[in-house]
């Protein structure tokens, strides 16, 4: 028993959605002869501290609380709660359990956390009821009712729990009629009953919700995970119909992902924005970033760019931005300024490649890279992958370095096929003037594009110096580059 | 009556001498822009033209217009070992060469060869000359490109006002190489050069000849590159 209690909750197994649905099927009648466990004794040892929330106004849409899902509102409180402990669990359908042992330390005092906590709640300007117990279902029973405890001692529960009606422990509408009709109105009397009748009656659930809420069992929690993505819609007031309104309309969306990737210190490296028009199919607008980023002058750089080639077929009613899967941000990227908006911080080689990128085309923008081999057309390549970090230069450099260069002149601009010039005959003839050469080049003849060829370097009569070659087989000239 | 004020305001007064003129803000002396230039100047690795240019060398946050007669005249190899010479001089991050809509594929060896940093080159293939306008004019403007090269057909002298405004701003170094046909166009390009052709049948190797058509603080004229 006390090794469960140690499980700490965010590791801990499966916890029920509600008290319940706990691992003991409440759902079946229970038969009389079914074993019903002895009454361990309350541990003496303060284990954990719930603080239970309450919001009772919380409006809950009906699809989600048919699907038992917390709602959506209930998800954002948690992320404030989970400014003051780790381990925050959701109680649907409008309560959430925070473990607050482990932030005592930091708050110093229960009483001052308590204090923060109401604060927050207050500033949200939100209607809560909340209490302090060492067991779940004991803080979130006492914050039901509005019975504002704040109980340290375990041993202390079952007298503190005493007072409170039957009804704050939401058990089905069968069970509390048949505690109506044997005259049960608080817990207290209930938990003045015989276990084994007690069994019989409501079932073992209840009789280990009761464990659970007088401290003689632990219940182990699921923490909350906050969403690995972000995933925002946004209707319109009105149709809108030109891409620069839409860049616009865009911004307050863009901000709050940017702000949820920072409170995530995580970045994206895809977005894709969805366009739903009044029929027809939405338009889907995906950006791809080069670099992980969370900033939002960046994202929005992007956005724009990519937006601004975006035909719409469609007036635009409604958007919805989805993240790609975040990934951690590394620390060097983190821009103190970053919430000043789009005129701070220098621009890098990441925005700027990823800004060209968005209105050409990925493949319009590359860079090159040599090969060492003697065919003059096999010994480059381009490439798409820059090496956009500043700490990836020397590695480049070297590589670089190590390729051994020919002392041969090579020229500028290399044709992708070479030219046939018009006659056959010697360059000589035409009044070209010979510079180098001539430089024999054979290979390749291993993978089937073999060459054979001398060239030369000619200046021709404008001044114009350019790269020709002899073929050897045929003898035929042409012209493969210019010196520019 | 704003006309005549604005006149007057203009005039100088009528006691003031010739030292009274040249101490004047408003009025600017070749002289002294071509002594002291503001800006630091990229050696051109030709000491002939160097010593044409205001400085001694390439100007750097601004505009060069190139206009070539033809493909091949070496219009590229002007520049060439300036840009290796920045490229080298940089320590803590290396600059970024942006070389825009060039007629041909660069040739990666070629370049390794002269000692470009081909990890910091890159080339860019806009598919209209609008696209590559703006492509040049974010890359001037961003600074993180020591220079960036770009090559038209033709544009208008908005565009290239534009460009020289993002160059002073990004501090980087513009270089647009056009055809000789636009020799007769205002443009608003600090320096502008023309390499033409040589007159055929003149010489064994001829040379092609480079022109200051348009010299910011220097004096305009043919610049002999053979010289020593």
């Amino acid at each position: 028993m006390f090794a469960v209690a140690e499980v700490p909750p965010a590791l801990a197994a499966a916890a029920a959605p509600t008290p319940a649905a706990a691992p003991v099927p409440a759902a079946a009648p229970v038969p009389a002869a079914a074993p019903v466990p002895a009454a361990a004794p309350v541990p003496t040892r303060r284990t954990r501290l719930w603080y239970a929330v309450v919001f009772p106004h919380l409006l809950v849409p009906p699809s989600t609380a048919a699907a038992g899902a917390p709602p959506p509102g209930l998800e954002v409180l948690c992320l404030h709660a989970q400014s003051f402990t780790s381990c925050v669990s959701i109680e649907p359908p409008n309560a959430l359990l925070l473990e607050v042992k482990g932030s005592l330390r930091l708050f110093e005092s229960l009483e001052h956390l308590h204090g923060l906590l109401d604060a927050r709640w207050q500033s949200l300007g939100i209607t809560t009821h909340s209490a302090i117990a060492p067991s779940t279902l004991a803080a979130l029973w006492c914050a039901r009712v509005g019975f504002s405890a704040c109980i340290h001692e375990p041993t202390l529960l079952a007298s503190r729990l005493a007072s409170l009606p039957v009804a704050c422990t939401v058990w089905d509408a069968e069970r509390l009629r048949s505690l109506r009709s044997m005259g049960i109105t608080r817990l207290g009397e209930l938990l003045r009953l015989p276990r084994a009748g007690l069994a019989r009656r409501l079932g073992v659930a209840a009789v280990r919700d009761l464990d659970i809420a007088t401290g003689r069992e632990a219940e182990p929690r699921r923490a909350f995970v906050a969403r690995q993505r972000f995933r925002e819609r946004m209707d319109f007031e009105a149709e809108i119909e030109n891409v620069a309104y839409l860049e616009r309309a865009c911004e307050p969306v863009l901000g709050r992902c940017a702000r949820f990737l920072r409170e995530r210190q995580a970045g994206v490296q895809a977005l894709q924005l969805r366009l739903r028009h009044r029929d027809g199919p939405a338009t889907l607008v995906r950006l791809g970033l080069a670099g992980i980023t969370g900033e939002q002058r960046r994202l929005a750089d992007v956005l724009g760019e990519r937006l601004a080639r975006v035909e719409l077929p469609a007036p635009v009613r409604a958007l919805e931005l989805v993240s790609g899967r975040l990934q951690p941000l590394s620390a060097a990227s983190l821009d103190v300024f970053g919430a000043c908006g789009r005129g701070a911080g220098p621009d890098t080689a990441q925005r700027l490649v990823e800004r060209l990128r968005a209105r050409l085309g990925e493949s319009a923008v590359y860079g090159v890279a040599a090969i060492p081999d003697h065919r003059p057309e096999a010994a480059w390549r381009r490439v798409q992958e820059l090496l956009l970090d500043p700490d990836g230069a020397p590695l480049a450099n070297a590589a670089a370095a190590a390729v051994p260069w020919d002392p041969m002149p090579r020229p500028l601009w290399l044709f992708d096929m070479p030219v046939l010039l018009a006659d056959a005959k010697s360059p000589q003839r035409q009044g070209w003037v010979l510079e180098h050469g001539p430089e024999r080049i054979e290979s390749g003849w291993w993978d089937g594009k073999g060459v054979a060829r001398d060239y030369y370097c000619v200046r021709e009569g404008h001044g114009g110096k350019l790269w020709i070659f002899q073929e050897r087989r045929t003898k035929s000239w042409y012209l493969h580059g210019v010196f520019a | 009556m704003a006309c005549f004020g604005a006149a007057k305001m203009w005039m100088p007064r009528e006691s003031s001498s010739l030292a009274d003129l040249l101490a004047d803000a408003r009025v600017w002396k070749l002289k002294d822009a071509s002594a002291a230039p503001s800006r630091p100047v990229w050696s051109t690795g030709n000491s002939a033209l160097d010593a044409r240019l205001p400085g001694g060398g390439w100007p750097t946050a601004s505009l060069v217009e190139v206009l070539i007669g033809a493909t091949g005249l070496g219009e590229v190899q002007l520049f060439l070992p300036a840009l290796v010479e920045c490229q080298r001089k940089a320590d803590v991050e290396i600059p970024w060469l942006v070389w825009i809509a060039p007629p041909y594929e660069p040739y990666a060896p070629a370049l390794a060869q002269q000692g470009i940093d081909l990890a910091r080159l890159l080339v860019v293939q806009p598919a209209t000359a609008t696209e590559a306008l703006w492509a040049a004019e974010q890359a001037l403007g961003s600074g993180v490109c020591a220079a960036v090269l770009l090559w038209l057909k033709g544009t208008d002298d908005r565009w290239l006002r534009r460009l020289k405004l993002a160059a002073e701003a990004g501090r980087a170094l513009g270089v647009l190489f056009r055809p000789e046909r636009h020799r007769f166009e205002s443009s608003p390009a600090s320096l502008r050069l023309a390499l033409t052709s040589a007159q055929s049948g003149a010489q064994t190797a001829p040379q092609p000849r480079l022109e200051l058509l348009k010299v910011q603080g220097g004096r305009p004229g043919f610049v002999d590159l053979a010289a020593p």
